[in-house]
């Protein structure tokens, strides 16, 4: 029996060897390449594996069940009950009959070191030792009535041992195991936070590389606007370095003039939260001052507040300039005019007639020194004639030209409200008002009746009585305000009125500032008003001037509202 | 006009050739040279003669004809320069005057405005050419002078007594009295203050 209970101990040692020789296996593959070769070279390395290895499968399997809830508890629970057995028969003449209790500590073994299943076989030895050897009559299976309740109890006992001992063997395992699982997950979340960590770092550095390889320049700020980062881009643009942009922020790299309205936004935009946008001017290294639209948008915190703002730089020099181009090629193209200004056009006409007069007058003093000489040289003299014909007719063709040009059609009337008109002319004007540092300012009345007119005439009469403005505030203090009014005169016709602060109107200038050639400017012509009229008389409206009461002058023209208007007006 | 402007041509520069021909048929009808081009470019490119005036157009293609002015004050060469325009503005009359043009003339101009600013610009070249002429020659006879001499002499044109000089280069009076009377004989100067005059010019010349 102890040679049987040494031999299941052994076999339970051997059963932990299929395990070990899978490992030893997994790693003998690794080396030697998968091939049908490992299992000869795994014989000349160790015999005893290569027999584990044959186990595999369900064999394995089986063999290992029979093992764990056969062979071994009832090695375990037969060595104990055996131990048991021969102490008791050492010792049962010493102690005071019934001497039973190193049987429970057989029971009490097994099925801690066996399990649930040997504790019950131990049970069941010990009950069957007990019942031959130590219960009267000795020696036999049978059992005395007397003996028959303590019997029972014995029995009862051993189980109820049996299970605690085995349950707590198990809590003990399990937590034992808990604890072991416990250690490995804190190990592996250590790994994990370890490489999350790195991952970090790794991610971070990517996306360092990222905004500097972006072509665009890109910073980010604190909730209190101070830039804390600038990328690669935006300082070589800048030529700053990053502490003096930490400090400044864009104050410092800002147009002057954009100054005023880039504060006003970014702290409209801080105050809200909201992201923001807009086009300003930023000097560069190079000293001169390039257009961007500036993007910024907040990055939420955690908490719901602002944690940090990020934003974009995108350089549109080039977009600026070629929508100015594209305005400017736009208004050439439709309207000669409308660019050049009145003044630049009365110019152009004067020196395409001044140009065949200058040459009929000087040929006409040639013409007459050719004939006063002695003796008359009469062949220069008709051949200066000839050409004092020439440059007269030529003269005279740039005059039906310019006139053709002022009356090329009748205008061309549309339905419109005007002021979108007025609005479209504001647009246009807007660069020109910020050269000359002017404020335009509009105040429309909503209601206004739509009226039919010609757009483009429309423009020229709203831009020349605007730049007339502007022209008289060059001069004066600020504020330099144009303003532009648009009301409902009555109900057949709106009013426009276009006023200034400049120096205001002499009184003997008001009754001729409409006259043709009549200006008061160093280098106007006086066709503007006088064109201005007769376009606004082409529509049955009026255009006058009066003078504002705090100085500065105030021109005024009617439209007549559209028929249909009138009609049910009317 | 006299004996002296036959040498000289009027150069009229104006991309419209109406007005150049035209001028130049004045100009011949009584007695003046005169060769026309269409811009700047033809003219410094294709004038024949050297000595005259330039009657210039100010809107002109390429290059105006302010700039123009502008390009050979720089460049240094000394012509003198009639402008003339259809529309021309006051900044633009004072900045070509005061950078020396004879005179700016108004599209359509009379005769006599044309003829008496010529005959003024042939005047100031005249003038010039003169002016020029007796530097060279001060510079030729300066020339001559020892170095010993040219110190004498700019201490003389400079006020110097023969004391001072004579102190100031550590010669004996007699020495120096000497060295004057070379001086004068060698510039061949009537008085003192011709020498000073002479002594303005060769200064122009080595500074030019």
């Amino acid at each position: 029996m102890l040679s049987a209970a040494m031999v299941a101990v052994d076999s339970a040692a051997m059963m932990t060897t299929p395990k070990a020789a899978g490992i030893q296996f997994r790693r003998e593959k690794r080396d030697i390449v998968m091939s049908f070769d490992y299992q000869i070279s795994l014989i000349s390395a160790d015999r005893t594996i290569i027999i584990n290895l044959m186990q595999s499968g369900i064999a394995d399997r089986i063999s290992r069940s029979l093992m764990n809830y056969g062979v071994r508890p009832a090695a375990i629970s037969g060595f104990f009950v055996l131990l048991a057995f021969l102490w008791t028969l050492f010792l049962q003449h010493t102690f005071a009959y019934p001497f039973l209790f190193l049987f429970f500590g057989a029971v009490t073994g097994s099925a801690w070191f066996g399990g649930t299943i040997a504790g019950f076989l131990a049970v069941v030895f010990s009950t069957l030792t007990i019942a031959y050897f130590f219960v009267p009559p000795y020696y036999s299976w049978s059992i005395d009535a007397a003996a028959e309740t303590y019997f029972l109890a014995f029995i009862v006992s051993a189980m109820a041992v049996s299970w605690v001992s085995s349950s707590k063997k198990r809590t003990e395992t399990a937590i034992r195991e808990a604890r072991d699982q416990l250690e490995q997950r804190v190990f592996e979340r250590t790994e994990e936070l370890r490489k999350s960590h790195a991952d970090i770092l790794e991610s971070e550095r990517r996306l360092r590389l990222l905004t500097e390889a972006i072509p665009q320049q890109i910073w980010s700020a604190d909730t209190r606007g101070r830039v804390e980062y600038c990328n690669q881009h935006l300082l070589a643009y800048l030529g700053h370095p990053v502490e003096e942009m930490q400090q400044h922020g864009f104050l410092r790299v800002l147009h002057p003039e954009d100054l005023a309205l880039f504060r006003h936004t970014w702290e409209r935009a801080f105050a809200a939260g909201a992201k923001f946008e807009g086009e300003w001017r930023i000097l560069g290294a190079d000293g001169s001052y390039r257009w961007f639209l500036v993007r910024g948008m907040p990055q939420e915190s955690l908490q719901g507040g602002i944690a940090r703002w990020y934003g974009t730089n995108i350089e549109i020099e080039e977009r600026r300039r070629a929508e100015q181009a594209l305005i400017q090629a736009q208004s050439e193209v439709a309207h000669l005019s409308r660019t050049l200004g009145m003044g630049e056009l009365a110019a152009s006409i004067m020196h395409e007639i001044s140009q065949p007069l200058t040459a009929v007058v000087t040929h006409s003093y040639a013409c007459r020194e050719w004939l006063r000489s002695e003796p008359a040289n009469l062949e220069k003299a008709f051949s200066t004639a000839e050409k004092i014909v020439e440059e007269s007719t030529r003269a005279s063709s740039v005059v039906a030209r310019v006139r053709a040009l002022f009356q090329k059609e009748p205008p061309f009337k549309e339905r419109l409200d005007f002021n979108e008109v007025i609005q479209g002319v504001v647009w246009l004007l807007r660069d020109e008002a910020i050269r000359r540092d002017v404020l335009i300012r509009t105040d429309l009345s909503r209601g206004l009746p739509s009226v039919d007119v010609d757009r483009v005439q429309m423009e020229q009469v709203l831009i020349n009585l605007a730049m007339n403005g502007m022209d008289a505030m060059s001069r004066a203090p600020q504020p330099r305000e144009l303003l532009i009014v648009s009301k409902n005169e009555s109900s057949r016709e709106i009013l426009i009125q276009v006023e200034d602060r400049g120096a205001g109107l002499e009184p003997e200038s008001v009754a001729k500032i409409f006259d043709p050639f009549f200006t008061t400017k160093p280098h106007g012509i006086g066709m503007g008003l006088a064109i201005s009229r007769s376009i606004v008389e082409t529509h049955d409206g009026r255009l006058w001037a009066a003078a504002r009461p705090d100085g500065g002058a105030s021109f005024r023209f009617t439209i007549p509202c559209g028929q249909e208007w009138g009609d049910l007006q009317g | 006009m006299n004996e002296r402007t036959q040498d000289r041509t009027v150069f009229i520069v104006d991309d419209d050739p109406s007005i150049c021909e035209a001028i130049s048929n004045l100009l011949e009808s009584v007695g003046l040279r005169s060769e026309h081009f269409g811009s700047t470019e033809e003219f410094l490119r294709g004038r024949r003669a050297s000595f005259g005036c330039l009657i210039l157009d100010v809107r002109l293609p390429g290059m105006t004809g302010v700039e123009f002015q502008q390009e050979l004050i720089r460049s240094g060469a000394d012509i003198p320069i009639i402008f003339m325009t259809a529309h021309g503005d006051i900044p633009m009359v004072r900045k070509v005057m005061k950078a020396g043009a004879i005179e700016f003339l108004t599209k359509p101009f009379q005769k006599e405005e044309l003829l008496s600013a010529i005959q003024h610009a042939f005047e100031r070249s005249e003038t010039h050419r003169v002016e020029e002429a007796a530097c060279r020659l001060a510079r030729t006879r300066f020339e001559k002078l020892s170095q010993r001499e040219r110190e004498v002499m700019e201490m003389m044109t400079a006020g110097l007594l023969t004391k001072q000089i004579a102190g100031n280069l550590n010669l004996s009076e007699i020495t120096v009295k000497l060295h004057r009377r070379h001086v004068m004989e060698k510039m061949e100067a009537p008085s003192l203050a011709d020498l000073v005059r002479m002594a303005d010019r060769v200064k122009k010349i080595s500074r030019s």
